[in-house]
């Protein structure tokens, strides 16, 4: 790594601490904007003065806003996350980590479905360019990709639980055969997205000139397509995998409700609704957090294949 | 500077904007593209006429139990709902939600936003550009959902404290309840939704700023208003436009899903994401299969009309991925 | 780039999909028993879940059922849910607790004797007691049990609620005393307690969870995190809890009320479609969604023959803020009772499912009486009553509010909404609520109208009428004052005849319904679905201890 580069590292790494900073600020507060508290949902039709005033005692919602926000970045420091006032004071770890792993597993196997049908569909699509094929193909993933989750849900659990009956629909754990459904549900869709960008990559790869001279040296069609063309097409997907993969820890909110996933998604709608201002701060950050460090590694891993591009050098 | 992975879509060298009418002529050779457009030309004259085209008043209730949740038939083209209100209507002013909300999502968070801040940031870049890319991402990196259900949260009581006020002050009437739901998810979606447009306009002026007749105009003396309108916006827009016509089924989805989760449009305005809650779960959809075909086709081939619109101005403002 | 480099990337790139491709094979293959995400070794592995594979749902011994997420701690002092209670009346247990018939009888307590000027109770402990651990349930246990519900750093919501009458217990709850001194122990097999003034419903208020015992070790030993593996004395221990997902609770085998004859009991804590996975064969308890009740429940489906309504001892409810124009009018709020049309709604939304609430105390209610009516439904006097109400037809603006996310209000709402504004003219706005602002706001009173319910705590009239409608009670969010119905319950707390009690009860339940101070709508029924090879599933209208009775037939198969 040259000089420049880890100097641009750092002033990056610098940039995403105030921005961070901003976000936790805008969030801490935006839930405490709101009229109900934890408290109010603890205490529910039992609710009485002096009882709340003890709880908000306990967790430190008789502060001003800005104590509190100190404090919790305090404790943040120290590892603390804070508790679940939803789930019995467990703590915000015990309470998210579980939960991400089952998102993030999820979100992994349907990424893989994504980039695993998305890249040799683009691939195919733009060597049978000029074939009705190629719209044919890819209008009909658009197709797929144009219905709402929470529709597609419905219609393939109806299909294939109730009609067919050949899937079962309870969670029993990701690595089980339940699972293929809500996988394929979340992956399928966004093939439509990556054969596109793929089908446009390769495209513009076979109009160089090293393409041209492969193939008047002789070389074998395939040898052409899978040597060449694929290799210098793939390259820019490595951003669009990046950008893909922060996202999938924060979980899919629609699939995981409507069938009956304990993970992230369904977790922060509850924990928003409750509220539970702990565990909402933890995700946020965590969600933010993940986003920058990505954005930057992307920046770099540009830097690092492509020397052209001129990092830092901000025009005028 | 942070390279916009989005703009790696559009390679800049060769994106020349083709004469207006060769444009069109080319758009309308392509099959799919031209239904989409026809599709597209009445789901919007449908919804922009709804109180005019509605057999029936929307929120009209027939609760009894002949009338509740029929068939398709001649009297009720998509059939009642369970509380015998006429979906063919309730869709037709769901049409009327998502075209405003989109309408406005596009000229405050795409025209005024995206593109203005895009040009700014790209043209006179410096400081300001750090500041708009930067504070593009700080708003992007902001799970939205989270933040929707808590800005709906936080302001609902005092929804009713504004629409009250604005129902008795002002020409609103009984409208003022919707412009005030309206307003707020305007507001709570632009924020975050304006900065992938800016990063697609943006880097497009940094390419066209390198060719020499911008040089030349600016060497030449013209004023910065005359280079941006006459010289970038022209080559910018033919980006922008593919940009926003691609991200329309995002934006409007965006509405259907808040919506769909309770915290979008509420009524006496249809929304499209809660005709799809009230019909699309498993059972309901097993007995009464024409609640959810009926809400959510209309929508989804919006989507997906837009999609393949989308997908057909790429190719056509782009000649290296033209299909031959 | 260098060729390198990109060789590298897309080998890692293939060794990724490879990898996760791989890991996903041989954990599908190889039984998939391998989901324990927390990464934290469960003691619930050895006792797999049943599996279809294995003989159907009925080869087990383990009920699998699904449940709410708890609202609080499992921790008998802080239940305030029926949700929570479910659980815990199941790994805890008090002094006395309530049969299958909502009857009040011994649990730890053996006996117990009332003095004669009913301010006394004697308990005498039974000697076969003992908590989860084996250790023998003394008085001095139960001593300790309600000092430390009373314990004002402990911060229970319920315990000045059910166990105020006992004398000292406010001042120790104020913290004017340091200790409880309405409780006695005499000796290890005796416990003494006092009451301010004789209250026949004293006795069902012990049935609640705040008057559980609990183990002083086991809760000093870990304060914080005890509840996680609570020391208990009732028919189940819990196992496992996993927050949003499962909660897994075991038999006690030396239950001293008699042992449970399941192993186990899974609560689902996920949702999902219950039907669905009920049909699959994944649950032995199902829930029946209001769409298909008019098949299952007309014996139209394959399911009516293990349909199990399980009325429910709750009424919903309509309520008006008394505080609040044009509420004090008394007119205004029956005009609007009148309008609504309960039956139809029943009928046409509900599949007449529902049972329409012609009173506030439900049927199973001790004290409920059938002479009791509300309002009902007609639309010419209700249009006459608003003319000559002091507002005329000119009505402020008028907002229902309630607890929930927004959106299409609950289509019940929707249609009474209607109904209001076709027979009336009234326009009448929903206002959906965040549950946490919808309970801060009603504590407040700045709703106008509001949409609520209640549910019993415990068997006795005065759960209802006295902790809604007495003036002075927190609960009264109508602020309903009548010196009448305040003289009745006052009357009420301290009669010692039981139907005269209940005559009180229900005088002052007309008064407030002529008042119409609340709208009941219905008393709610849960629609079940249970397996035929589930054995004694009981119809109980309350959150009691009921699983220990519970059987699965393995002879039955599927």
């Amino acid at each position: 790594m040259g000089p420049g580069l880890l100097g641009y590292t750092i002033r990056r790494l610098l940039w995403a601490i105030p921005v961070i900073f901003a976000i936790s600020i805008i969030v801490f507060y935006m839930m405490r904007l709101a009229p109900g508290d934890p408290v109010d949902t603890i205490l529910g039709q039992r609710y009485d003065e002096e009882r709340a005033a003890k709880l908000r005692a306990k967790y430190g919602y008789d502060q001003p806003i800005i104590e509190q926000y100190f404090t919790y970045m305090n404790n943040l420091f120290h590892g603390d996350l804070g508790v679940s006032t939803r789930h019995q004071d467990y703590s915000v770890k015990e309470v998210v980590l579980p939960k991400m792993w089952v998102s993030t597993q999820i979100g992994l196997f349907a990424l893989l479905i994504t980039f695993g049908l998305g890249i040799p569909v683009g691939i195919y699509a733009a060597l049978a360019r000029g074939t009705f094929l190629d719209p044919l193909i890819i209008s009909s993933w658009l197709f797929l990709d144009a219905i709402p989750v929470f529709v597609l849900i419905p219609l393939c659990q109806w299909f294939f639980a109730l009609k067919l009956g050949i899937v079962d629909l309870g969670y029993d754990g990701i690595y089980s055969t339940h699972m293929i459904m809500p996988i394929m549900i979340l992956g399928l869709p966004g093939v439509a997205g990556v054969a596109r960008f793929m089908r446009a990559s390769v495209i513009g790869v076979l109009g160089e000139d090293y393409i041209r001279t492969a193939r008047a040296k002789g070389l074998k069609e395939r040898t052409v397509v899978i040597s060449h063309i694929s290799r210098n097409a793939l390259l820019p997907m490595i951003t669009i995998i990046g950008l893909s993969l922060p996202g999938i820890t924060g979980g899919a909110i629609f699939l995981e409700t409507l069938f009956g996933i304990p993970g992230i998604g369904q977790e922060s709608l509850s924990a928003v609704l409750a509220p539970d201002f702990d565990v909402v701060l933890a995700l946020v950050l965590f969600g933010s957090v993940l986003f920058v460090l990505a954005n930057i590694v992307i920046d770099l891993a540009y830097a690092v294949i492509d020397p052209r591009i001129r990092l830092g050098a901000g025009r005028g | 500077m942070a390279l916009a992975p989005t703009a790696e879509y559009f390679p800049t060298e060769d994106f020349a904007a083709p004469k207006r009418w060769a444009f069109a002529k080319r758009l309308f050779r392509k099959k799919l593209a031209t239904i989409a457009v026809v599709y597209l030309a009445i789901f919007y004259a449908a919804g922009i006429l709804a109180p005019v085209v509605a057999p029936y008043d929307p929120n009209q209730q027939h609760v009894t139990v002949q009338d509740r949740r029929q068939g398709p038939s001649a009297e009720h083209f998509f059939g009642t709902d369970s509380l015998g209100r006429d979906l063919f209507s309730r869709v037709l002013y769901a049409a009327r939600t998502t075209i405003l909300f989109t309408v406005a999502v596009v000229l405050t968070g795409g025209i005024f936003l995206g593109l203005g801040l895009g040009l700014l940031a790209g043209y006179r870049g410096g400081w300001l550009d750090t500041a708009i890319m930067r504070t593009g991402e700080v708003l992007s990196g902001l799970p939205t959902l989270l933040l929707m259900l808590a800005i709906s949260a936080a302001f609902r009581q005092r929804i009713n404290d504004v629409s009250f006020w604005l129902q008795d002050n002002t020409f609103l009437g009984e409208d003022s309840r919707t412009f005030v739901k309206f307003t707020i998810l305007v507001g709570a979606t632009v924020p975050f939704a304006w900065i992938g447009t800016s990063r697609i306009v943006r880097s497009q002026v940094l390419a066209i700023r390198e060719s020499s007749y911008i040089t030349a105009a600016e060497m030449m003396g013209a004023n910065t208003w005359r280079v941006l309108t006459r010289h970038v916006l022209p080559g910018v827009l033919p980006v922008f436009m593919v940009g926003l016509s691609g991200g329309m089924a995002g934006i409007a989805g965006a509405e259907v899903g808040l919506s769909y989760l309770g915290l979008g449009i509420d009524p006496p305005a249809a929304s499209f994401g809660s005709l799809i809650n009230d019909a699309g779960f498993v059972r309901t959809f097993q007995q009464y299969p024409h609640l959810l075909l009926a809400s959510a086709t209309p929508v989804v081939l919006f989507f997906y009309a837009w999609n393949l619109l989308g997908d057909a101005l790429v190719d056509i403002l782009e000649p290296r991925t033209t299909r031959r | 780039m260098s060729n390198r480099t990109l060789t590298l990337m897309m080998g890692f790139v293939a060794f990724l999909i490879l990898a996760v491709g791989v890991v996903f094979v041989i954990a599908v293959v190889g039984g998939g028993g391998d989901d324990n995400s927390s990464g934290q070794p469960s003691s619930s592995d050895s006792t797999p879940k049943p599996k279809s594979t294995t003989g159907g749902i009925c080869g087990g011994n383990t009920l699998v059922t699904f449940g709410g997420e708890p609202a609080t701690l499992l921790d008998p002092i802080q239940v305030r849910d029926e949700a929570t209670s479910e659980y815990v009346v199941e790994v805890f247990g008090g002094l006395v607790t309530l049969d299958l018939d909502l009857k009040v009888v011994p649990d730890l307590a053996e006996s117990w004797k009332v003095s004669d000027d009913g301010k006394t109770y004697t308990f005498k402990l039974r000697d076969n007691g003992v908590f989860h651990n084996g250790k023998r349930v003394t008085a001095q246990d139960f001593k300790y049990s309600l000092e430390r519900a009373a314990d004002p750093a402990n911060n229970s919501p319920t315990v000045t609620l059910y166990l105020g009458d006992i004398v000292g217990l406010k001042d120790r709850y104020n913290n004017k005393a340091k200790d409880v001194s309405g409780v006695k122990v005499i000796d290890d097999r005796t416990l003494e307690i006092s009451i301010n003034q004789p209250a026949d419903y004293f006795i069902s208020e012990l049935t609640y969870p705040v008057g559980f015992v609990v183990d002083k070790e086991t809760v000093e030993k870990d304060q914080r995190n005890w509840t996680r593996h609570p020391n208990g004395t009732g028919p189940f221990k819990l196992t496992e809890y996993k927050p949003a997902e499962v909660i897994r609770l075991k038999r006690n085998d030396r239950y001293h009320l008699g042992a449970a004859k399941l192993d186990e009991v899974d609560f689902e804590l996920g949702g999902g479609s219950l039907l669905t996975r009920y049909e699959n064969d994944e649950l032995h308890v199902g829930a029946v969604p209001a769409i298909e009740l008019e098949a299952v429940k007309g014996g139209k489906s394959k399911l009516s023959a293990e349909y199990k309504p399980q009325p429910r001892m709750a009424v919903s409810y309509l309520a008006f803020n008394l505080r609040q124009a044009p509420f004090d009018d008394l007119k205004v709020r029956q005009a609007l009772a009148m309008t609504i049309d309960r039956d139809n709604i029943n009928n046409v939304l509900l599949y007449g499912t529902q049972r329409v609430a012609d009173g506030i105390l439900p049927p199973e209610m001790p004290g409920y009486s059938e002479k009791i009516s509300s309002y009902k439904y007609d639309p010419v006097k209700a249009k006459q009553l608003l003319q000559d109400s002091k507002y005329g037809g000119k009505l402020p603006r008028i907002v229902l509010t309630y607890a929930g996310a927004g959106g299409d209000a609950p289509e019940i709402l929707q249609a009474i909404q209607a109904g209001w504004k076709d027979t009336l003219g009234i326009d009448v706005v929903l206002q959906a609520s965040e549950f946490s602002a919808y309970l801060r706001e009603l504590r407040k009173g700045t709703f106008q109208m509001f949409d609520a319910g209640w549910a019993a705590d415990y068997p006795d009239p005065e759960d209802f009428i006295d902790k809604l409608f007495y003036s002075d009670s927190p609960q009264n969010e109508q602020g309903y004052k009548s010196d009448e119905v305040d003289n009745l319950l006052r009357q009420a707390r301290t009669e010692r005849d039981r139907n005269k009690r209940y005559q009180l009860y229900q005088q002052a339940e007309q008064k407030i319904l002529d008042d119409a101070v609340i709208i009941p709508d219905f008393w709610p029924i849960e629609h079940l679905l249970v397996k035929p090879c589930v054995k004694n599933w009981p119809q109980v209208s309350m959150t009691v201890p009921k699983y220990r009775y519970l059987e699965i037939d393995n002879s039955k198969g599927k």
